[in-house]
């Protein structure tokens, strides 16, 4: 059910005491945790509301309606990456694979240490990890999970590497299958919960800037479904527009600092692997990670629908095009590293999307390489008849020797890297030489200014990102509500 | 050794390539030692065979590379006998060697071995075939796709995949894959290395902190006879090295520190260089090696900036294998043999 309605009414001017901007795994809890703790709270949303389940989990209407540009946005660069943003009423917690895992202790350590982030415990991590793991329902899937999922497992574990299955927030009904589940997205948990408790949320809203009067921001202006402008303001805001649109919306607010020069990503390429039995499953992704190599790469199984697997063979199409008639035999399989690069977003004056730029490091191209192959090893020792690496002249890989073949032949710049996990573009701590916002998400030189989201995260986790996100959101908003005793 | 570890008796005869090089004069002297009988050693025309017939060994004169002298080493020998393969070209004079020796000459003992009914193949690779680490605190796990590291890493490939083929038509085979090794009957280039780190003239790249796994002689050769009588593990392919990796400054400081502590002056400091030396000349060997060239130092050069660390944890639940020297140890009962043969560092 629709939950959202329009702020505005026939005026163009709303004051709010908290203005939230973005719905996604940032924004929701953010104002539900505010608005439970009796703050008034308007969260605002470029997208619109989609119910969970109206639309066909990882298909080109999905895309189409609740992506930014259709799912396809690129950051640019040699190799370019692809990225995608969820644009919709609970961001990309809407469309994501749903996998958790909690924030790994080593990264968090790292991060604190490395970037000075002041009374970051695990063990308030780790309660709050609880909590959430409790209102998303974070559960295995019932019974046996998809051929494709099992593949990855055996393959990996026939050579003795680690992996499992990646619990998901999802909802499965009694005596459900592996395909039963019902996604506990935002709009389903977090945002239902901040309306119940007086929140309102205003989706097709896009904030252009914050009005700023030297260190404090008084309102926003915004420009509304119909093309009108607006104006919100407030005493305090939270920017949760995930890490591309975060740092996008402080520089168009002339706010200055560590914002947007850090972009980090895990860059991504693919294989689709073909078996002898039918192992395509439509609708979902594969729940096994391989984890044996952590941080410096993962490996997992991605949406394989026809579409989407011409699209992973699209890279080498004339040798490769003739496999489509057996995508109910194949499915795409991925290798993620932990890159050492760095990228950037620059907001340009007069249009209407930030430039987005991200630099591989020789040894990312290397690690690429290496993780590939790797993947391609454990789908052979899976059963797999051949495996089709995603780049420009990839050899089949039938059997090991063909993997030296997979290694040597490949170039970051001939495949389609690609990057579901943005992050660090106003990284979170007190070191001025490395964070845009102070250890609870302040923005540093700004007094009423937060960023509440992915921007924060230090550097990539190495992990799904989602739930490391929430729970640094969790504990940033606690330490405002008790700071912030509500008048 | 972990239980489920089977191990069959010695064999009736042992077949060894490689029989005059490093790892295999050691493992020679080893199963002398260990009292064993029915060793035939393939070794060239023009090397001395009188020192290894002296003493029981069967020698067979002849080259690997040449299918004819392939077939006479294993000639009449009994079946139910092992072969120990560890001849291969590291260094070699032209590029082609790789591939006579590495490539070819794996392949016609695989196939010879086959038609001689021989009970199990040990085939002694190398790290060459896998690359290196694509992240210096990275280690490799026992099973790892092919990445191989120029012309040595290839025809080592070439080799492996020979005794593959052979274990899918029957051969009973295993592959050993040692790293650098270190120990007594060391060539000429390793005593370079001894004096180079003596005088504070051995290059370390960046600090020093790439990874290096390192195997004793000793350690290899257990792991070698673990291999050869381990039942029900053909087919597999095992890291062999010592118990862990350690970090080229690591190795440049033991090594000085065995030195002193064997009585030798050690001078100069370690001196750690840009690593872009390294890239150059790693850039210069694939030119090289391009053009069919081979360059010794301009190759050692251009690996040192590299990590290349294996973890050997299938080999010691597998194979049962232990290592039983580490680097200090393993460094000063090395340089102890050179100073008997009166090798000069």
């Amino acid at each position: 059910m629709n939950l959202s309605k329009d702020a505005f009414g026939a005026g163009d001017h709303i004051e709010v005491e908290v203005l939230i901007i973005g719905s996604g795994a940032g924004g929701s809890p953010t104002a539900a945790l505010l608005a439970e703790a009796g703050f008034d709270v308007l969260i605002v949303e470029e997208g619109e509301w989609y119910d969970q389940g109206s639309i066909k989990p990882f298909s080109l209407d999905q895309m189409e309606k609740q992506y930014r540009s259709g799912g396809v946005t690129v950051a640019l660069g040699r190799p370019s990456i692809a990225y995608t943003e969820g644009r919709c009423a609970g961001g990309g917690t809407e469309v994501n694979s749903g996998l958790y895992k909690r924030p790994p202790h080593s990264m968090l350590t790292k991060w604190r240490d490395g970037y000075q982030i002041q009374n970051l415990e695990l063990d308030d991590i780790d309660d709050i990890a609880d909590e959430i793991e409790r209102d998303l329902s974070v559960s295995y899937v019932p019974g046996e999970s998809t051929l494709a999922s099992q593949a990855l497992a055996r393959g990996a574990t026939s050579l003795g590497w680690q992996n499992g299955e990646i619990p998901r927030w999802m909802s499965y009904p009694e005596r459900g299958d592996a395909l039963s589940g019902k996604r506990q997205s935002m709009t389903e948990t977090y945002l239902p919960r901040a309306i119940n408790a007086g929140a309102i949320l205003s989706t097709g809203v896009r904030v252009e800037r914050l009005e700023m009067t030297d260190a404090t921001a008084g309102a926003a202006v915004v420009e509304r479904r119909d093309g009108k402008a607006g104006r919100i303001s407030f005493r305090h805001v939270f920017v949760c527009c995930g890490a591309i649109h975060t740092p996008a919306l402080l520089q168009r607010s002339g706010i200055k600092g560590n914002i947007g020069k850090s972009l980090a990503v895990h860059p991504t390429v693919k294989l689709s692997a073909k078996f002898s039995e039918e192992i395509n499953v439509d609708n979902d992704v594969p729940v096994h990670q391989v984890t044996e190599f952590f941080p410096h790469s993962s490996f997992g199984g991605s949406a394989s629908q026809a579409g989407l697997l011409a699209l992973a063979l699209n890279d080498n199409w004339r040798a490769f095009r003739g496999q489509i008639t057996d995508w109910r035999r194949m499915s795409v399989y991925y290798a993620a590293i932990t890159s050492e690069g760095r990228g950037r977003v620059i907001s340009v004056p007069g249009m209407r999307d930030p430039v987005v730029t991200y630099r591989l490091t020789k040894n990312d191209r290397t690690l690429l390489a290496i993780s590939l192959g790797r993947l391609a090893l454990a789908m052979l020792a899976a059963g797999a008849e051949a495996v089709y690496p995603s780049f420009r002249g990839a050899p089949v890989v039938r059997r090991p020797a063909d993997v030296a073949r997979l290694e040597a032949g490949f170039s970051a710049t001939k495949a389609s890297v690609m990057s579901v996990h943005l992050c660090s573009t106003v990284p979170m701590g007190e070191d001025p030489r490395l964070c845009g916002a102070d250890s609870f998400g302040r923005v540093h030189g700004t007094t009423n200014v937060r960023v509440n989201d992915a921007s924060l995260l230090p550097s990539a986790p190495g992990v799904n990102p989602q739930a490391t996100v929430m729970a640094l959101v969790v504990r940033n908003v606690r330490r405002f509500i008790e700071e912030n005793v509500h008048a | 050794m972990p239980e489920e570890v089977q191990r069959w008796s010695t064999p009736p005869a042992t077949v060894i390539t490689g029989a005059t090089g490093w790892l295999g004069s050691a493992l020679i002297e080893h199963l002398l030692a260990s009292e064993r009988k029915g060793l035939r050693a393939l070794l060239r025309d023009g090397e001395d065979a009188s020192r290894l017939e002296e003493r029981g060994v069967e020698v067979v004169k002849g080259d690997i590379s040449d299918k004819r002298s392939v077939v006479r080493l294993f000639d009449g020998i009994p079946s139910g006998a092992d072969v120990i393969h560890t001849a291969g070209v590291i260094h070699p004079k032209s590029l082609s060697e790789f591939t006579k020796v590495n490539a070819n000459g794996t392949r016609y003992i695989v196939e010879v071995a086959q038609s001689a009914s021989i009970r199990r193949m040990v085939h002694v690779s190398s790290n060459s075939p896998f690359g290196t680490n694509p992240v210096e605190s990275e280690t490799f796990r026992n099973q790892e796709p092919y990445n191989p590291y120029l012309g040595y890493g290839a025809s080592k490939m070439q080799g492996e995949l020979a005794v593959l083929d052979g274990v899918d038509a029957g051969l009973d085979a295993v592959i050993v894959r040692p790293p650098w090794f270190y120990g007594p009957y060391q060539p000429a280039r390793q005593t370079t290395f001894f004096t180079m780190v003596r005088t504070g003239k051995f290059p370390m790249f960046g600090g020093g902190t790439q990874r290096r796994s390192m195997v004793y002689v000793e350690n290899l050769i257990q792991g070698v006879i673990a291999a050869e009588l381990t039942i029900g593990v053909s087919g597999r392919g095992y890291w062999i090295a010592d118990e862990r990796p350690y970090e080229v400054r690591e190795i440049v400081e033991t090594v000085r520190r065995a030195l002193t502590d064997e009585g030798y002056e050690v001078t100069g400091k370690p001196r750690s260089l840009p690593v872009i030396i390294a890239n150059i000349a790693e850039a210069a060997d694939r030119t090289l090696q391009r053009l069919g060239q081979y360059q010794q130092q301009v190759h050692v050069l251009g690996e040192m900036g590299h990590t290349i660390a294996c973890e050997i944890s299938a080999a010691k639940a597998e194979l049962g294998y232990e290592p039983e020297f580490e680097l200090y140890g393993g460094m000063r009962r090395s340089i102890a043999w050179c100073r008997e043969q009166g090798i000069e560092l």
